[in-house]
């Protein structure tokens, strides 16, 4: 029971994961993305030691089909795992074991992988898969936003007794460093998608003042004067 | 504005970070907490690329005193940053640069070390030493949440007269593989610290539950059958 969208930004080269899941804290099971190497990400019944492994393999130059087929090899339950892999260069791999449970599948495109399990049907990773395509006048993390957003909008996730909601989300976007350019997440909430959408609005304005804060800190102005200005602006647009 | 605890369990050889902090988001911002290599954290201005450089540093052996004169001569503001470091036999070096706003310190204590800027004062170090040392049979993740809630309890951040509120926290837990074994956030919340207790409480009541499901995945109960036993088993003890 997960809904997510693994991309390679063709603009960008970055790579990113938005997800959306039942499950609670999802963004711990997040750790297959680096930037200049490429994005994996494990789900269903995750096997925790795929991602890392994943990705020495990807840092190594096994191509993602080559990936794939070493988890396959290494994994007795691999038939219980829903995985994609993507390189630096958007190729990719994908599957979904035929022991994930209720609705379950993925979707390939150009750059991006489309999955999930446990789901309303194939019209969730459908919908995420347009919103992720049509979306390009947008940034990257707000493309995969979108995204998660329309597989929610679609039906979402689909458990014994009828929907399930989302518990937790997590949107993380990778480029050219070793730390994560974006790295947001909603761990335990009622409607964790709006949660994250919320959470991403209100954080996405102090990003370039906390990238200058680390490059040039004797000019930086204190943090909670920033705020106001903020607010006094963001007032200011309301009216 | 932050202030931040990084502690080893003794007995398991865990090792973690607990943060909060008025800036949102901080948990993305913590990758310097790695299996068996130890705990980077660089805050105040951080220098994002200080954490994994300080990771490899000590990945090959170094000490963390030395990681600490190689972040000094490798960043030209270097007095605006506040660092720790610990490696996995529980081997610390600290720096509040002097370019910290606010009141800055950091503090060493058994297996611990805090550090924080921005602060009300002192006690919030103390706070939180406090609280990570007031059981020490617990389990790493505890101890660091007791910590942050004992150095929120002292005052937090800001001055005595304006006080800033905690908006993000979390704690990060690694023990011997090499993906996180707790790892729990808040990222933008009016008090984030209270909302990271409601959290950690809830994940541990699935940790288990996750972990069979990722080595015995056929033995594995649906989820939302989990959830309404483990909500029955709330309503009988309520």
């Amino acid at each position: 029971m997960t809904f997510t969208l693994l991309a390679r930004c063709p603009k960008t080269g970055q790579v990113g994961i938005g997800i959306a899941t039942y499950s609670i804290c999802v963004g711990l099971y997040c750790n297959g993305l680096r930037g200049n190497v490429g994005a994996t990400m494990s789900q269903a019944f995750v096997n925790q030691g795929n991602n890392p492994l994943a990705l020495r393999l990807l840092a190594q130059g096994y191509t993602p089909q080559r990936v794939l087929d070493d988890l396959e090899a290494n994994d007795p339950n691999h038939e219980y795992r829903q995985i994609a892999v993507i390189d630096r260069n958007g190729r990719l791999a994908a599957s979904t074991g035929a022991k994930n449970r209720g609705w379950a599948g993925h979707r390939v495109g150009e750059g991006y992988v489309a999955m999930g399990n446990v789901l309303t049907g194939e019209k969730t990773i459908t919908a995420m898969a347009k919103a992720y395509e049509a979306a390009t006048s947008l940034s990257f993390e707000r493309r995969l936003l979108a995204a998660i957003e329309a597989g929610r909008d679609a039906g979402g996730q689909s458990g014994v007794d009828g929907h399930l909601p989302e518990r937790s989300a997590a949107l993380m976007v990778y480029g050219d460093y070793d730390h994560a350019e974006i790295d947001l997440r909603v761990d335990l909430h009622d409607t964790a998608v709006a949660e994250l959408r919320r959470a991403f609005e209100e954080y996405d304005p102090y990003r370039t003042y906390y990238r200058e804060r680390s490059k040039n800190p004797k000019d930086a102005v204190p943090q909670y004067q920033f705020v106001a200005e903020l607010e006094k602006k963001q007032q200011e647009a309301a009216q | 504005m932050t202030f931040s605890l990084i502690g080893r369990c003794a007995r398991t050889g865990r090792l973690g970070l607990g943060i909060t902090t008025y800036s949102l988001a901080v948990g993305g911002r913590c990758e310097g907490v790695v299996a068996n290599v130890g705990v980077c954290k660089t805050q105040a201005f951080p220098n994002r690329t200080n954490d994994p450089l300080g990771i490899k540093l000590l990945a090959q052996g170094y000490l963390p005193r030395r990681v600490m004169e190689m972040f000094a001569i490798n960043d030209t503001e270097h007095d605006y940053r506040q660092i720790a470091i610990m490696d996995r036999d529980g081997r610390i070096a600290a720096h509040t640069g002097p370019g910290c706003r606010g009141w800055a310190g950091h503090k060493d204590g058994k297996d611990c070390v805090a550090f924080g800027n921005g602060l009300v004062g002192p006690q919030v170090l103390e706070g939180m030493i406090a609280g990570f040392l007031e059981n020490p049979g617990d389990a790493l993740e505890y101890r660091l949440m007791r910590a942050i809630e004992g150095g929120r309890d002292a005052g937090g951040q800001g001055t005595p007269d304006a006080h800033r509120p905690e908006r993000s926290a979390a704690i990060k837990v690694v023990d011997r593989r090499d993906y996180p074994d707790v790892d729990v956030r808040v990222d933008v919340h009016p008090t984030a610290v209270a909302e990271l207790r409601r959290v950690l409480e809830e994940f541990k009541l699935y940790e288990e539950f996750y972990r069979g499901r990722d080595t015995d995945p056929s033995k594995a109960i649906p989820q939302d059958v989990f959830v309404k036993e483990l909500d029955a088993r709330r309503r009988v003890r309520a």
